[in-house]
């Protein structure tokens, strides 16, 4: 790996005209396929943008999702998806239900995963929403337990996962935003996303965010994947010390980029962070990215973000003397 | 029939256009084109729809849905002095999401805080309105304390602000008041705190019924205590906090319940005849006459079609009970 690798955590914000084309596909004036042509469209300028600015891993942008549970919940047998419920603040969500056996028709993300990855030489990221947040954030009408749900998902996302790699994914990220839900299901999540990721030859990545990290660092080093993906911008100088004192014995992703913020950092800030980061990971296995999907901001506020991100990654390479 | 509650919130929008005034009217202000004024007339139109909502479903004690909360924690610490609201943080283990009461200095009332959206919410009701507030021992766990260093402190400061709460609605009128302390369940070791804190609440409650509820998970392990509070009430997460059945069907309760029987957390409908056989079997250790049959906590985790349908099924539990008023 280059020293100070840069990425994206995976999502990307629509351009206006396909947030139209989505409202206007889901009043039945659009269709499908028309959407489909405009969802490719906003990938491939996410993707020559990324290409543009520098990055060294890329993201499809997740252009045709709505929210990520809920996109692998309609390309599942055994799930519908429910009416609205609030995350947050003025944010709603569709959220999936487990209605019997799940089930996997065919390949879920791998077609768009070939679109991107067709249109550039980068590896692009292979992208799965992790069995521990499927099943925490599906109702379960089910199977009535939340291991038996969650070992449910792992194994056919273990498939997707193989198919990913099969059409050439040299990275794949499981998303696990659901993993610091609760202490005590830890084990639980180690052992699905072990399914998940067991005798991969792709470098797997997972992310998470917005758990409290001091609780969960003993699983850390557990967690079977090749790299950790962290929101890391608000994090404290007492983490900071826990992996000082506690090494990760594996690749990090830290990142450096609030991604609930409209104001777009400084080129000072964002290197001030990187600094924080080499003064106590290996800056080989030291990736750098934002905190999370930059779905909420607008198009200009994720590319002016990932444009300082980049840059400050650019100074600091020069004034490390890294290749 | 059993009496029958709600725990506090409610969804908000739901999936028809019709349904969603509130959502579009805080986006149009977050766009600048429109203004607090039209958000709180949303808000009000969502509110007097959520009280029908309750109303035809026939539920005994309703609430004003919470609507107009940003969430639990922010809504009622955010507006005391020595709090500002920072950021996101998961809100149990929902996936839903609570801004962060960062606390910098003495936690003082300044001003009524809920009192306005109960006494609408009663104005537009025919049944008692249940005024709601998180209690002070959530309030102070949850929030990040960068002045008092030590929980009990801030617990107790929080509970002097919720005091004058309380006052507030008692000289309004309101006979029920409830306050929330979900976080029993994650920390039974705060019993005590909270039992000192709740004290400092019911001094000021005048004639109303003060329950004390507890959710997202059980209290098997601090049953009995709990029951020695001075709540009146004290409502039970039955469907999460399973474990509960345990010492409350062997102990039964002098005091009245909340029975949190509907689960609030999952989409699949209950059968309202196998909830009653559950309760009647309780009907020779616990008062079934003087307490409520509720949801397991707040409904807004549920869509809101599927929040109509688990009314439903309280209300049809609670005739199946048969007996009472
Ligand atoms: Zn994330």
């Amino acid at each position: 790996m280059t020293a100070l690798e840069t990425t994206s955590v995976g999502s990307l914000p629509k351009p206006d005209y396909l947030v139209r084309a989505r409202a206007q596909t889901a009043r039945g004036k659009m269709k499908a396929a028309a959407l489909r042509r405009l969802e490719q469209r906003a990938t491939a300028e996410w993707l020559a943008f990324q290409e543009e600015i520098g990055i060294d891993v890329l993201v499809d942008g997740e252009q045709y999702r709505g929210d990520m549970a809920t996109y692998f919940a309609e390309n599942l047998d055994g799930m519908e998806v429910s009416g609205l419920v609030r995350s947050y603040g003025n944010r709603y969500y569709k959220k999936p239900i487990i209605t019997g056996e799940l089930r996997r028709a065919g390949p879920i993300s791998v077609g768009w995963f070939k679109f991107a990855q067709g249109r550039t030489r980068k590896p692009v990221k292979g992208m799965i929403t992790g069995p521990y947040t499927m099943m925490d954030w599906s109702f379960d009408e089910h199977y009535g337990s939340r291991e038996e749900a969650a070992l449910a998902f792992a194994a056919l996302l273990h498939q997707e996962a193989r198919d990913l790699e099969a059409a050439g994914a040299k990275v794949i990220q499981v998303d696990e935003p659901a993993l610091a839900t609760r202490a005590d299901e830890l084990p639980l999540v180690v052992k699905a996303v072990g399914i998940v990721t067991k005798g991969l030859d792709a470098k797997t990545v997972l992310h998470t965010c917005y758990g409290n990290y001091e609780e969960i660092y003993g699983y850390f080093n557990r967690l079977p994947v090749d790299q950790l993906d962290l929101e890391m911008s608000n994090s404290s100088l007492d983490l900071m010390e826990r992996f000082r004192r506690d090494p990760l014995k594996k690749e990090i992703a830290f990142g450096v980029l609030d991604v609930h913020s409209h104001v777009v950092e400084t080129r000072a800030q964002v290197a001030e962070r990187i600094e924080r980061a080499l003064a106590i990971f290996d800056p080989q296995k030291l990736v750098i990215d934002p905190d999370c999907g930059l779905k909420t901001r607008t198009v200009d506020e994720a590319k002016a973000k990932l444009e300082v991100m980049v840059q400050a990654v650019r100074v600091v390479r020069e004034e490390h003397g890294f290749a | 029939m059993v009496r029958t509650t709600v725990v506090g919130s409610y969804p908000r929008i739901g999936d028809s256009h019709g349904e969603q005034v509130l959502r579009r009217a805080i986006a149009r202000f977050d766009q600048g084109r429109a203004t607090e004024a039209d958000v709180r007339d949303a808000e009000r139109e969502v509110t007097r729809a959520v009280l029908r909502e309750q109303a035809d479903a026939g539920v005994g004690v309703v609430t004003d849905g919470q609507v107009a909360w940003y969430d639990s924690q922010s809504h009622i610490a955010g507006r005391l002095d020595g709090v500002e609201v920072g950021g996101l943080l998961r809100y149990f283990d929902t996936n839903t999401y609570y801004r962060q009461p960062t606390v910098t200095g003495p936690v003082r009332w300044k001003a009524p805080v809920l009192l306005e959206e109960w006494q609408y919410a009663q104005d537009a009701s025919r049944a008692p309105v249940k005024a709601v507030l998180t209690g002070p021992v959530t309030l102070a766990r949850l929030a990040l304390d960068r002045h008092y260093g030590k929980l009990r402190a801030l617990a107790v400061d929080f509970a002097q602000a919720l005091a004058e709460e309380v006052a507030g609605f008692r000289s309004a009128g309101a006979r029920h008041i409830q306050v929330d302390e979900p976080v029993l369940t994650r920390h039974p070791e705060d019993l005590s705190l909270v039992a000192e804190t709740l004290d400092a609440l019911a001094i000021r409650k005048g004639p109303a019924e003060l329950t004390l509820a507890t959710y997202f998970g059980d209290v098997a392990g601090i049953y009995r205590n709990l029951l020695e509070l001075p709540a009146d009430v004290v409502g039970l997460d039955l469907a999460q906090g399973a474990k509960t059945w345990g010492p409350l069907s062997k102990h039964g309760s002098e005091k009245p319940l909340a029975l949190g029987i509907v689960d609030a957390r999952n989409t699949r409908l209950e059968d309202p005849k196998a909830l009653a056989a559950r309760v009647s079997a309780l009907r020779d250790s616990v008062d079934l006459e003087r307490s409520y049959l509720s949801p397991s906590n707040g409904l807004e985790f549920l869509p809101r079609d599927t929040a109509r349908r688990k009314l439903s099924v309280l209300v049809a539990a609670a005739r199946a009970v048969g007996g009472g008023p």
